[in-house]
């Protein structure tokens, strides 16, 4: 069990090749507006992003995938793959969101005989799924027996850590800021998967304007060193 | 569940050219008005309305369009959707929209105004053959208090599924509940108090029409913030932040009228009556 868990930490690494280290989401948006430029508007924002965006994506959606595979229901899976895939307006977010979830299919693949995998990348060829770390994620930490709030605290622990390193190279902060940063928000996390286990299929998708439309506008974000 | 506050439904199809009803129906507190063509172009538009003057507490409505092959219709509404107190039950709309190919839709209704304490939910689902057209907007207003104090409403929530081909390709979902959410700040509004978002699934989008969109959209002269963006399906999703109702009309009727230019050869007309 701990070896699992010691497994599925290597998915959790910020310097997994699956180049969401590229991605920031919109934060570089808020970062060349001004409106977060240290420790604690990024701080600010962070908070937004998991509990208004990610919780109601990324995080329900690793809850419903886990259950899913528990119950053998796997077209839920691609029903959820869809459904997180089109409820991503903006552009640059749902294709590296996409990019993402293929690479770490990918690698995982290449790490793990899961049968769940094969079948993922298989939906895709066909193009009946996109590719979603989350659900990669998931089916990787339900294949390794990890318990499904686990699975979804770290899965989100893993998104936000990139977020960390990402603000710790764009705004910039110190290494050490960081790691502040990342300790003092391990109680968010909590926070967030224990709202995750009281959310219903009627909360799913539900996006913060603001945050989505910071998304839409990176596109148009002439010098950049984020892909999203 | 039977016991709705009001049913509309409204069947429509291109008889030489010109767009008809084929059937309307409509029961309890919604109403269409009679349909106005607007110009010679064969398209036509129809008034909804509300006869009680707002959504109470527990009501419920349900709305349904259909358009046929190569019929093309503009809705809209009479006043902006008023949303009264509602202590006991949530209000609830739902409309479905059903576009076969060829046909054009668009769903252009006046501003939300939620007022102290009310809970509203919408949900607008569209199923629509590939080659149809279909383009929405939606306007939230920070809502009336009779303090004055902005959004003092319980919960706005509204979600779209749109479906191309049976297969879902959009999914919006905004929840907005300002005693759980800091909701004018950073992430949110903003800032700003006023939330515009149009929506179209078109097989005629293309990366220029979203360039010149954005264009378009910048004109706009007073504060504001706009985001464009392609959908997974071919479509594109506007959302814009703002002051007020007038600010995200105007930038809203801009984008229209270009795309109306663009696709239907004609320059649509002032849909308000104020």
């Amino acid at each position: 069990m701990t070896n699992n868990i010691l497994s599925l930490f290597q998915l959790c690494d910020s310097n997994l090749p699956t180049g969401a280290f590229s991605h920031s989401f919109g934060l570089e948006s808020y970062i060349q507006e001004d409106k977060v430029h240290d420790q604690e508007t990024f701080f600010q924002w962070l908070k937004v992003y998991l509990h208004e965006q990610l919780v109601y994506t990324d995080g329900l959606a690793s809850r419903f995938v886990y259950e899913a595979l528990t119950e053998g229901n796997i077209l839920e899976i691609w029903h959820l793959d869809r459904l997180l895939t089109v409820q991503n307006l903006p552009r640059e977010t749902r294709e590296g969101t996409q990019m993402i979830g293929d690479r770490m299919l990918k690698l995982t693949e290449s790490l793990y005989e899961l049968p769940i995998l094969s079948q993922y990348r298989a939906e895709i060829k066909k193009k009946n799924a996109f590719g979603h770390p989350a659900i990669v994620f998931t089916m990787v930490a339900h294949g390794l027996g990890v318990e499904k709030q686990d699975t979804i605290r770290y899965h989100l622990y893993s998104s936000i850590s990139s977020q960390i390193q990402n603000a710790v190279r764009a705004i910039p902060l110190g290494q050490t800021a960081g790691q502040k940063i990342s300790h003092n928000f391990i109680p968010e996390l909590n926070v967030a998967v224990d709202k995750i286990l009281q959310l219903s299929k009627d909360d799913f998708g539900i996006v913060s304007p603001g945050i989505e439309l910071s998304q839409m506008q990176h596109e148009r974000v002439n010098i950049r060193i984020f892909m999203s | 569940m039977t016991n709705w506050t009001g049913t509309l439904s409204l069947d429509l199809e291109n008889r030489k050219g010109k767009t008809v009803a084929k059937r309307v129906y409509f029961q309890g507190a919604l109403k269409v008005m009679r349909p106005i063509y607007l110009d010679d172009s064969g398209q036509v538009c129809y008034y909804l309305l509300n006869p009680g003057g707002g959504y109470l507490d527990g009501d419920r409505y349900k709305m349904e369009f259909t358009a046929d092959e190569g019929s093309k219709v503009t809705l809209t509404t009479q006043s902006a959707t008023k949303v009264y107190k509602t202590p006991k039950s949530h209000a609830y709309q739902v409309t479905t929209i059903h576009l076969k190919k060829d046909s054009y839709l668009e769903y252009l209704p006046d501003p939300l105004i939620a007022y102290e304490n009310a809970h509203y939910k919408q949900k607008n689902i569209v199923y629509m053959d590939r080659g149809a057209t279909f383009l929405s907007t939606d306007i939230l207003t920070p809502g009336w208090s009779p303090s004055g104090g902005k959004f003092s409403y319980d919960t706005i929530q509204l979600v779209t599924e749109i479906y191309v081909d049976g297969q879902l390709g959009v999914f919006d979902h905004i929840k907005l509940v300002p005693k759980q959410q800091s909701v004018s700040g950073l992430g949110f509004m903003e800032g700003y108090t006023h939330l515009g978002s149009m929506l179209v699934v078109s097989e005629y989008t293309n990366n220029a029409l979203i360039d010149e969109l954005y264009e378009v959209i910048q004109l706009e002269q007073s504060e504001f913030k706009a985001g464009i963006s392609k959908l997974a399906v071919s479509g594109f999703s506007i959302r814009i932040l703002a002051n007020s109702t007038q600010v995200i009309e105007r930038i809203l009727n801009n984008c229209h009228k270009l795309i109306s230019e663009k696709w239907l050869n004609r320059t649509p007309n002032s849909l308000r009556k104020y």
